[in-house]
């Protein structure tokens, strides 16, 4: 009985509810709103569209990869739906189209680090840029703002009465498919072989290039869908849109648990902590701080949220956290030498 | 070809993948210049090429300072929100000082670019936090700090002294005087890279940082210093933008780190550490500023411009990472026949 | 040992959210106050025009008894000012008086907030049509478009290459009086005249400043600029001096007289426009209030009396309504520029 106390307890999520429900009591000393159910409700909407792509995120970064290029796919991916639809296709044809995009934007990205083995980082700060330019070419500085309302009710309709956003449920309906995608089938588990030891991974027979490349096929994926929320929701489609979203989307995926360097996460997780930046923006909305002001604070709860990470992997395996990377990857004895011939070497 | 460059020594085979760099920049440049001549009126008037000059001139400054940072293997991603904000300070001190000596408001810019550069060298190298998200975290903060400094105004080119916003305009030598501070700072980073034991301690930091530490480099020491100088160079970015773009609010340079990672990119320094020069960095940004002007004169569509620079850092950075594939392999293959016997070789 | 320290910190990172919001955030409801709740919602809260409509509707507020809001995102889009929307919706704010950028973004929010029983009212940037009870106009919008090209004529001796530095390409306000423009621009006298290009700052001064240079450059035989918004006159005349275009290049548009004040003495324009923004802010606030009191329902024909302005009546202006207009514009000339502060 006490282990399995103890293992509740000491569980990251269990800190993120704790902190949940600590936010959610100095919200309410804000401003009595906040506990109307409509509120409560509303809370998460204007942020589905981060979790949804946080979601995706987090496939990619457990193999140990990151993927910056997500927003512009966002971005590229909703111009081109409206464009397309502005063009007098059907709505819903055309948003199949824009999945399409968004998916092969992904594809680009998997095949220039999955097949041609380049860094990531490198990679996805290309394509967002490339992609955020792409989005511009289609659409220029106008927008497309004039969507039939049975589409725009994905991101920003609800249900029952007024209140139940639907967006809320697509999400969580999300969260539930990746996660069981993520935890329960044999595709999540490669996932967190490769991000703890590549070579491992594949001498064990995994397909490495192709679920590396999947991952991030869906990432694009989950950045489409996320784009599709979007435009219910903020009503328009432009080229800039989402564009200051990183922040945010990194925020709750290294809150969630996800370990920067692979190998750890879980979806849960990454559910509460997008639950915590929205209740945490959603307060300093009410406490009228400006957009600004209120990036500041979710910039410091990133970098908290990655000390607080190290400061565990730290304790947990008694070394520092760089060897243990070190270990991971399997660097040689042969270091020594080569150092010394690098730096005879500089130029 | 492989067996003439195995045959080259390492440090041989990493200055020719360099030149080949710089002489890639230059063709391209060439062959750009020669493009717009014909194709865009006024392309090759002087008016211009001071345009030109002066707009890649705070580019040029705050690149030389990320390049530093590059090369350890980091990036740093919150020069946009250093250079606002050290923007508006300068703006803001003339506007309430109009006495202060324009020099002054200079140092003022670079030693807040410093401190807030040292923060991100601390959170980088002290608190373990990767590159990416640190100097992510720090944008936001940044920037979060700018506009609460500036409380939702904006300070108006009317408010700031005459003898500054003359700055801009002023062409000692018929070069404009920011073109001049760039090349300035450009020579000065480069003999840095060049001559300086600490500033050398980059290039290796970043091609290996475990063999660096075996060799008894401070890494941490040096990747403070790395982001501290970026701080410092995007602080005098924020002075020079100051002076050419007088109108300040606190979005000011929102992007600006896209543009300086371009150039650096661009310019032949490899977003996986470890090589790269300040000539190319300064040849990357004038291509880049040049492609931008004659689209420009061009009157195209300035998406186009957009999306044309995107492009190019995909572009760049394939051909980089293959490039330095090859050049792995090849040493790689040197330091086996130069090391251990190949009976106790153990597979790299 | 590990398990404190992960208390620690996440304390440590709620305390300073709580200590941020503590000494810089004001709660969006005051101890019971009679009088209604608005908020004033600009385009951007870096410009000063709008800081100026702010203080008018604070004035407004005050004379009334209400409560008035002021706050909107840093930087100027449509997409950034809808959370601003949902929140008023949700502490319970009687009144939006929204200025926007972009017309069709934030209609659905601002059609969910009316569900609420939020009354919706645009000024000086108008929303969709459908979205908002009443659009407080600065000026009639024919006239803006009208004097903007005639003073311009003025200055060129009515030849020459012109171009225009707008705002944002979405921008309703903006969209209008270019239109207006185009129109006057048809007249026989304007026929050695041609707009050649719109460039668009979206009311960024740095952005402003960069298409003013580039149009500089891709027009090397530009007879003059016309800049029908704030930041982007403010931007081409400071581009203009710096290129010592000064006189050369003409430059007319809708300015502060107190940015542009050094750049009449320095001639690089002879006369620009705008209106009052305090009494637009005002003015404003004070149809917020009879909206919300149900005084004022968007009938053509209503009248109401907004405080020191004199008494308003509600009408078709250029085939939008229904709208309350503040007044024809004021003039900026060399002669009359010292005697303006705003």
């Amino acid at each position: 009985m006490k282990a399995l106390a103890a293992r509740v307890l000491v569980r990251w999520e269990t800190l993120l509810v704790a902190a949940i429900v600590a936010v959610g009591i100095w919200s309410v000393t804000l401003s009595p709103f906040f506990l109307r159910r409509a509120n409560l409700l509303d809370l998460v909407t204007p942020y589905v569209y981060i979790g949804l792509m946080a979601f995706g995120l987090t496939f990619v970064v457990i193999t140990g990869e990151i993927d910056i290029s997500v927003a512009s796919i966002l971005a590229a991916s909703i111009v081109a739906f409206a464009q397309i639809f502005a063009h007098g296709v059907g709505v819903w044809p055309a948003a199949l189209i824009g999945l399409a995009i968004a998916g092969g934007l992904g594809l680009v990205n998997g095949l220039l680090v999955g097949v041609l083995n380049l860094p990531s980082l490198a990679v996805t700060l290309g394509t967002m840029a490339a992609y955020s330019g792409l989005a511009f070419v289609i659409l220029s500085g106008e927008g497309v703002a004039t969507f039939p309302t049975g589409f725009t009710k994905f991101g920003g309709g609800y249900l029952a009465n007024n209140e139940l956003p639907i967006a809320l449920l697509v999400m969580l309906g999300f969260a539930l498919g990746l996660g069981i995608l993520l935890h329960r089938t044999r595709f999540g588990r490669y996932l967190f072989a490769i991000g703890s030891n590549r070579e491992a991974a594949r001498l064990s027979g995994i397909p490495v290039t192709r679920v590396r490349v999947t991952v991030f096929v869906i990432s694009g994926l989950m950045a489409g869908i996320a784009g599709l929320v979007y435009v219910g929701y903020f009503g328009s489609a432009r080229a800039d849109a989402a564009q200051l979203s990183l922040l945010d989307i990194v925020t709750a995926v290294v809150l969630g648990g996800v370990g920067i360097f692979g190998g750890t996460g879980s979806m849960p997780g990454v559910l509460l902590a997008l639950i915590l930046v929205a209740e945490v923006r959603n307060g300093m909305q009410l406490a009228n701080l400006s957009g600004q002001l209120q990036n500041i604070v979710i910039g410091v709860l990133l970098l908290a949220a990655i000390v607080a990470g190290n400061l565990i992997a730290a304790a947990r395996t008694g070394n520092r956290p760089a060897k243990l990377r070190r270990l991971r990857k399997g660097v040689t004895a042969s270091a020594p030498a080569e150092a010394k011939v690098l730096v005879d070497s500089n130029p | 070809m492989i067996a003439h460059v195995r045959a080259m020594k390492p440090q041989e085979l990493a200055a020719a993948a360099f030149r080949l760099r710089e002489i890639g920049i230059v063709l391209a440049l060439i062959a750009v210049v020669i493009f717009f001549s014909v194709r865009a009126d006024n392309f090759l008037q002087a008016s211009n090429w001071q345009d030109i000059a002066q707009n890649v001139s705070i580019v040029i400054v705050v690149a030389v300072g990320e390049t530093m940072v590059v090369l350890t293997r980091n990036i740093d991603l919150s020069v946009g929100s250093i250079v606002g904000l050290c923007g508006y300070l300068v703006a803001a001190s003339l506007a309430h000082h109009p006495g202060m000596p324009i020099v002054v408001a200079a140092l003022i810019s670079i030693a807040a670019g410093l401190g807030l550069g040292l923060v991100n060298g601390l959170l980088v190298a002290v608190g373990r936090i990767p590159a990416i998200i640190a100097t992510l975290a720090t944008l936001a903060i940044y920037r979060g700090i700018d506009a609460e400094i500036t409380g939702g105004k904006n300070i108006t080119a009317y408010q700031l002294p005459d003898r500054f916003l003359s700055l801009a305009s002023s062409k000692p030598l018929g070069f404009p005087a920011l073109a001049w501070i760039a090349v300035g700072v450009a020579v000065l980073g480069a003999a840095t890279l060049r001559f300086v034991p600490w500033a050398r301690d980059f290039y290796a930091i970043g091609s290996n940082p475990d063999a660096a530490r075996f060799a008894g480099i401070p890494s941490g020491r040096r990747i403070i210093m790395a982001f501290a100088l970026s701080g410092a160079l995007a602080g005098l970015g924020g002075f020079l933008f100051a002076s050419r773009f007088p109108t300040l609010d606190s979005a000011a340079a929102n992007g600006f780190e896209l543009t300086v990672i371009t150039a650096v990119v661009i310019g032949g320094v490899n977003v996986f550490g470890g090589s790269g020069t300040i000539l190319g960095v300064v040849l990357g940004a004038v291509l880049v500023a040049t492609i931008s002007n004659g689209f420009t004169l061009m009157r195209l569509d300035e998406f186009w411009k957009i999306f044309f620079n995107g492009f190019a850092i995909v572009a760049a950075v394939t051909i980089d990472a293959l490039v330095t594939r090859r050049l792995q392999e090849a040493l790689r293959r040197r330091r086996a026949a130069l090391l251990v016997p190949p009976a106790a070789r153990s597979e790299a | 040992m590990r398990k404190r320290t992960l208390v620690v910190l996440v304390g440590f990172a709620v305390i300073v959210v709580a200590a941020v919001t503590a000494t810089l955030g004001t709660a969006g409801t005051s101890k019971s106050h009679a009088g209604y709740k608005i908020f004033i919602l600009p385009k951007g809260t870096g410009i000063p025009v709008f800081t100026q409509n702010g203080l008018g509707a604070k004035q407004a507020g005050k004379e009334l008894g209400d409560t008035v809001t002021y706050n909107g995102p840093t930087t100027v889009s449509g997409a950034a000012q809808v959370p601003f929307i949902d929140t008023a919706a949700r502490q319970g704010y009687n009144a939006i008086v929204i200025s926007t950028p972009d017309a069709n973004a934030v209609a659905p929010a601002l059609k969910r907030a009316a569900a609420k029983g939020v009354k919706i009212i645009a000024y000086d940037g108008d929303t969709a049509r459908d979205a908002r009870t009443i659009f407080v106009a600065p000026s009639t919008n024919s006239l803006i478009g009208q004097y903007e090209v005639q003073w311009m004529g003025a200055q060129t001796h009515y030849k020459g290459q012109i171009a225009i530095l707008s705002a944002n390409a979405t921008s309703a306000n903006q969209n209008t009086w270019i239109k207006f423009m185009k129109q006057e621009l048809k007249k026989p006298k304007y026929k050695n005249m041609k707009l050649v290009k719109i460039a668009y700052g979206n009311d960024d001064p740095t952005v402003s400043a960069q298409q003013a240079q580039a149009l500089l450059q891709a027009y090397p035989n530009l007879a003059g600029i016309i800049s029908p918004t704030t930041v982007g006159i403010q931007a081409a005349a400071q581009e203009l001096q710096q290129e010592g275009k000064c006189g050369k290049v003409q430059l007319t548009g809708l300015g502060l007289p107190n940015d542009m004040r050094k750049y009449v003495k320095a001639h690089c324009t002879t006369k620009f426009g705008l209106w009052d923004e305090k009494n637009l802010g005002y003015l404003s606030a004070y149809v917020a209030h009879n909206v919300v009191a149900g005084k004022l329902s968007g009938k053509i024909g209503q009248t109401f009396k907004a405080g020191k302005l004199g008494t308003y009546k509600v009408v078709v202006s250029d085939g939008n309504s229904p709208v309350v207009v503040l007044g024809p514009p004021l003039v900026f000339t060399p002669q009359n520029i010292d005697k303006f502060h705003f």
